[in-house]
């Protein structure tokens, strides 16, 4: 038991820190969250050649907090013939494993909640949680959108998982550990594990858009067909809940990415002094963490939505072969030469640009359909523009 | 207060709501509720397994239970027809039969319960992953692999029943 400061008897200050790291985590989400609303709209505006926010405070960011304010003002609607309850869980439950996932995310050495020996499980056992709240979501405002969102978003996020855990196991089976400081503590320097399992990299990225909702995976809450999915009915804060939690997972999926490949806090720096250096690693891994989140916007900015059956084989009969092909062959080279990484990452560069390449030959049949429709009726209208 | 007093605490909260739950399940009229409040008994589950210091089987179990295997029953529950009827009328209507058959059980099982003297005390380190994996492939991997082929021909059967019929 962790003996409290100034005397605190120790079961009250583990009481007390609990408070303290729940706020800590709390505040973080929030924050973040606003952050990423306006990075966001910003990024859109820029890419879109527009402005973006700019009449709230200094470049409009004090946007987002009117928004919030907003929010956190409106009338709190709930529709008659919505399923009391489980209409009024839905956002908790879908809030609570995402704040739940913060204890694990290792921010700098000594900067976490907890080190737990099974970190990384722990994270993917609360990424699939989320579920549940949407599905009940879906199900309990009783409407045929929100319900046909709830089923895209159980579908798509049961599929999602297997190549997400099939990639996050061939890191764990390079590094030989579930926990997160000592996946982060194996990668020091610029050997990162980017650079052994680049394979693991793409196919962990695709399917934590995918986890996340995002485009071009924003098949639940599609606007232009499903009004807003799972969300249709919802209005208020609880609305707000669940984009919160949807920018809280995008946090957390972008923490695995930079802690898993990118060598989390590590970076310049962070080993010289015992004071700066934990803080220079904050800054690291927040640097780290957020460019994955401007990646993440980038693409929801320039790809267009996928079809639901689209969606399902790229997941079954593309991300699956690939992960567990990939899952083999390091395990079988892991095991013929344990004291090296190099075959490992030989065998995963190669087998990236053997798929990259083998993208046309599979998608050749659509490939050889967009090529005859740009004949037939795109070049004669060129051909009539420019004449 | 010291963490003995919470860790009994938690216990009989969780034991309460396994069994509130699994009742509720049996009894509720609303099919959806009594799948919500079995992801709830699951839940409860896996923090009996964190009492006893198994993390690793505590993790699974919510991984698969409550992020996969209710997500599917719901979603089987969503597509069945709500109508105005009792669910629980099919297994209602012999309940004194019931009854007389349960007792007998219930007997032995609570002779069981109570024969434990002293109680139970984790093993420090039994819910680590490495002990787990090296008992899982190693002393227990013909049961493993026996699992396995069951599993891969329910998935055969279940792609044969769904298969469309190609004329």
């Amino acid at each position: 038991m962790v003996p409290g400061p100034f005397g605190l008897d120790p079961a009250l200050w583990a009481v007390l820190r609990l408070v303290i790291a729940i706020l800590l985590a709390v505040g973080l989400v929030f924050n973040g969250a606003l952050a990423q609303i306006y990075l966001e709209r910003k990024m859109q505006a820029i890419i879109q050649d527009r402005v973006g926010p700019i009449h709230t405070g200094p470049w409009g960011l004090l946007q987002t907090f009117a928004d919030a304010i907003k929010l956190l003002g409106k009338e709190d609607i709930r529709a008659r013939l919505t399923d009391r309850w489980f209409f009024l869980a839905a956002p908790a439950i879908v809030f609570a494993p995402m704040l739940a996932s913060y204890v694990v995310i290792p921010f700098a050495p000594g900067i976490m909640g907890a080190d737990l020996s099974i970190g990384l499980l722990y994270l993917t056992t609360l990424g699939s949680m989320t579920v549940l709240g949407i599905v009940i979501a879906g199900w309990a405002s009783n409407n045929k959108y929100s319900l046909i969102g709830g089923l895209r978003s159980a579908g798509q996020l049961i599929s999602y998982e297997v190549p997400q855990i099939l990639s996050l196991v061939t890191v764990v089976l390079l590094v030989g550990s579930l926990s997160m400081t000592k996946i982060v503590e194996s990668q020091q320097g610029v050997l990162v594990n980017l650079l052994f399992l680049p394979l693991a990299f793409v196919t962990y990225f695709i399917a934590g858009l995918a986890e996340t909702n995002r485009n071009p995976f924003d098949l639940p809450e599609a606007e232009s067909e499903l009004v807003a999915g799972f969300l249709t009915e919802y209005s208020g804060m609880r609305w707000g809940l669940f984009f919160v939690a949807e920018y809280g997972e995008i946090t957390v999926v972008s923490s695995i990415l930079t802690a898993l490949w990118l060598g989390g806090w590590s970076g310049p720096g962070v080993d010289a002094h015992p004071l700066v250096g934990p803080v220079l690693g904050v800054l690291w891994f927040t640097l780290k963490t957020y460019f994955f989140v401007l990646v993440f916007m980038w693409i929801r900015a320039t790809l267009p939505r996928f079809r639901i059956d689209q969606l399902m084989s790229l997941c079954w009969k593309f991300l699956i072969p690939v992960t567990l092909t990939n899952l083999l062959v390091t395990a079988s080279l892991l095991l013929a030469f344990p004291e090296t990484k190099v075959p490992v990452a030989i065998a995963n560069w190669l087998m990236l640009f053997a798929f990259m390449a083998a993208v046309p030959y599979f998608q050749r049949r659509r490939l050889a359909s967009l090529r005859e429709r740009l004949e037939t009726r795109r070049a004669p209208a060129l051909a009539e523009r420019t004449s | 207060m010291s963490f003995d007093i919470l860790q009994s605490v938690l216990f009989a909260l969780l034991t309460v709501g396994i069994v509130g739950a699994a009742a509720g399940v049996v009894l509720m009229k609303r099919i959806t509720g009594s799948a919500l409040l079995m992801a709830f008994a699951f839940l409860c589950n896996a923090g009996m397994f964190l009492l006893l210091g198994a993390e690793t089987v505590a993790a699974f179990q919510v991984l698969i239970y409550v992020g996969a295997i209710t997500v599917l029953i719901l979603y089987g529950v969503m597509f069945t027809p709500q109508q105005d009827r009792r669910y629980g009328l099919f297994f209602q209507t012999q309940t004194p039969w019931a009854a007389l058959l349960v007792a007998p059980i219930g007997i032995f099982v609570a002779f069981f319960a109570f024969s434990f003297a002293d109680p139970g005390k984790a093993l420090p380190g039994g819910g680590d992953l490495v002990p787990l994996a090296t008992s899982v492939f190693g002393d227990f991997a013909f049961p493993f692999e026996v699992a396995s082929v069951l599993l891969l021909a329910a998935m055969i059967g279940a792609i044969v029943l769904v298969k469309r019929d190609e004329e």
